[in-house]
């Protein structure tokens, strides 16, 4: 009779993991680093390199693509990068260090649903970012995709690698500063990996076999064919499980949740 | 009325209302140990907790007083020894038990940007039967910044919206560790406000300090941990009129020495500053001093006596090696 008392009513009450996801997506737009990170900072590039793709037309040095085909997958893969090892990591280390999730654990909830809360919510900045990606390349800049399963398939795999990585940064990095640090080292030679400067497939002998078997530089690798309709090249596919597999267990083996 | 309700609690099913009755304890605590390497930060520890009581745990930094209660909470695992909440197990029943106990950590932040409603808004979310957040916020005089970050709050509103996320699943038992450090004056006496008000529903509160003042006003009964040991368990009373002791200040006609002094029955300690004497002890030491002190011929004026505080008990029960460290309590 009185237990009702006080008590928010039944109806519009959500889930408590729907609940965190609202909280945690009003919190990733007021400071908006995956946002940037995944949606903002490829479609830059996009238009970048689709500009100078126009600019200059046709097949470049040999590959069979063009500039902005060779950089497609380019722009995808950092956009993961950016959002897995810069924008994830910020509040798990931050929410860590200040004990809030210490805090949620002592709720009936946990802090896991925390860390799935950030890890939906990052995936989607991603996929965002990959949508953006294959409908500017394809209705703005005129690329010609067959975009299927193979596309789909290097595309999950290249995901589980870089969050990945994204969590061995969450959880090795001992304070907000030190992620700031890591994040951003790490984020820099995965760009250069992954072939912003110069395009793996462009490049020769030592570097090119350097970036192909990067985490970075094997996901582009792969994507590059996928998003042509062709299978990836095996040597990226079993380089992106076996960096998935490093990650993961590394990821699990020191996250803390306090 | 509206924010009365708010902070109900629903009451236990096993125990009436039955003033009678004997206070059921319902928080359990034996020989408790947790070691940090090898720092034993609480050694042995035992005591139960009655319902709807406001217990407190006092003692100097370092104590093991967070420790414990972490133990308690489930936060922390014991090395040895048991711990029974409500007949649950904190570390094996954790689940169960995280839905009827409140915890107030000691320096948890929120994420910086995270408003004030939506905070409270989440936490209802992650309990079965949680009260109504608006109402909370209201009665605790925070419902007018819910669209403030966290970051833009004040020490004193911070305070209050952990104890909202503490209080708004509506638990049988709130942990509130080290509640009003680093507030002001005002803030601290308004958070002790909201304490009494808590209990006053029937949440059985646990309250970590090192204010003494805090614990005299709001504990009905007080474990003072000193090295990881519990060195006294009882009311700020009888603490502060035994381990305090009795002041009694005089000027004897003439002079007498500290070994007749020493000898009157009760007394325990001796001062002396310029013609003054004051004699620290136990039971009704002044008139055992005037009487004692006649029977050598010598009588006494301008004798003044003064009870123990629990300031005092504190200082003597904690004097030792780590006694300095004791930061806080002298308001």
């Amino acid at each position: 009779m009185t237990s009702d008392n006080g008590e928010s009513g039944s109806t519009n009450r959500r889930g408590p993991f729907s609940e965190l996801l609202s909280v945690e997506s009003k919190l990733a737009l007021r400071a908006p680093y995956g946002l940037g990170l995944g949606i903002v900072f490829p479609t830059v590039l996009l238009v970048v390199f689709g500009l100078i793709g126009n600019a200059v037309p046709g097949n470049v040095t040999n590959t069979g693509f063009t500039i902005l085909d060779l950089y497609i997958p380019i722009i995808m893969v950092i956009g993961f990068f950016g959002v897995a090892i810069s924008a994830l990591p910020i509040p798990l280390v931050r929410d860590r260090e200040s004990g809030w999730l210490r805090r949620v654990s002592t709720t009936p909830v946990g802090p896991s649903r925390v860390l799935a809360a950030q890890l939906v919510l990052n995936l989607a900045f991603a996929l965002v970012g990959i949508v953006i990606v294959l409908l500017g390349s394809v209705l703005v800049f005129g690329a010609t995709l067959s975009v299927g399963v193979y596309f789909v398939f290097s595309t999950i795999l290249a995901l589980a690698e870089i969050f990945s990585l994204g969590l061995v940064v969450a959880a090795i990095a001992p304070s907000q500063t030190a992620q700031n640090a890591i994040s951003g080292a790490l984020f820099f030679l995965m760009l250069f990996l992954s072939g912003l400067w110069y395009p793996a497939a462009e490049a020769s002998g030592p570097l090119q076999t350097i970036m192909y078997y990067s985490p970075g530089g094997a996901a582009v690798n792969a994507m590059l064919g996928s998003v042509f309709g062709t299978a990836p090249p095996l040597a990226a596919v079993a380089t992106m499980v076996v960096y998935a597999v490093i990650f993961a267990a590394v990821a699990t083996r020191y996250f803390r949740w306090e | 009325m509206m924010s009365e309700r708010a902070l109900e609690v629903p009451r236990p099913s096993d125990t009436s209302v039955d003033s009678q009755k004997a206070p059921e304890e319902v928080i359990t605590v034996q020989h408790l140990t947790k070691r940090y390497g090898d720092f034993i930060a609480v050694n042995d520890v035992s005591f139960s907790v009655r319902e709807k009581e406001i217990f407190g745990i006092i003692g100097p930094n370092g104590a093991g007083k967070t420790t414990t209660v972490e133990c308690v909470s489930g936060v922390r695992v014991p090395d040895s020894g048991s711990i029974s909440v409500y007949g649950l197990s904190p570390q094996e029943d954790r689940n169960s038990m995280r839905e009827f106990v409140g915890v107030q950590l000691q320096e948890t932040a929120l994420p910086p940007r995270l408003k004030v409603g939506e905070a409270v808004n989440l936490f209802a979310s992650f309990y079965p039967h949680p009260l109504n957040p608006d109402e909370l916020l209201e009665s605790l005089g925070i419902k007018q910044i819910e669209d403030s970050i966290f970051r833009k709050l004040s020490g004193g509103q911070k305070q209050r919206l952990s104890i909202a996320l503490a209080l708004v699943g509506r638990p049988k038992i709130a942990i509130l560790d080290e509640l009003t450090t680093g507030l002001d004056p005002e803030a601290r006496r308004e958070t002790w406000d909201l304490i009494e008000g808590i209990r006053r529903r029937g949440t059985t509160v646990i309250l970590v300090t090192h204010f003494m003042d805090e614990a005299e006003r709001l504990c009905d009964r007080l474990a003072l941990i000193n090295h990881g040991t519990l060195a006294v368990l009882d009311t700020p009373e009888a603490i502060a009129a035994t381990a305090g002791g009795t002041r009694v200040r005089f000027v004897p006609s003439r002079q007498v020495d500290d070994d007749t002094l020493l000898a009157i029955p009760g007394v325990t300690k001796v001062e002396r500053k310029e013609r003054y004497v004051t004699v620290i002890g136990n039971g009704d030491l002044a008139l055992s001093v005037m009487s004692s002190l006649a029977k050598v011929g010598v009588s006494v004026s301008e004798l003044e006596a003064k009870k123990g505080s629990l300031d005092d008990a504190f200082v003597e029960l904690t004097k030792d090696g780590r006694s300095k460290v004791y930061g806080g309590a002298q308001q």
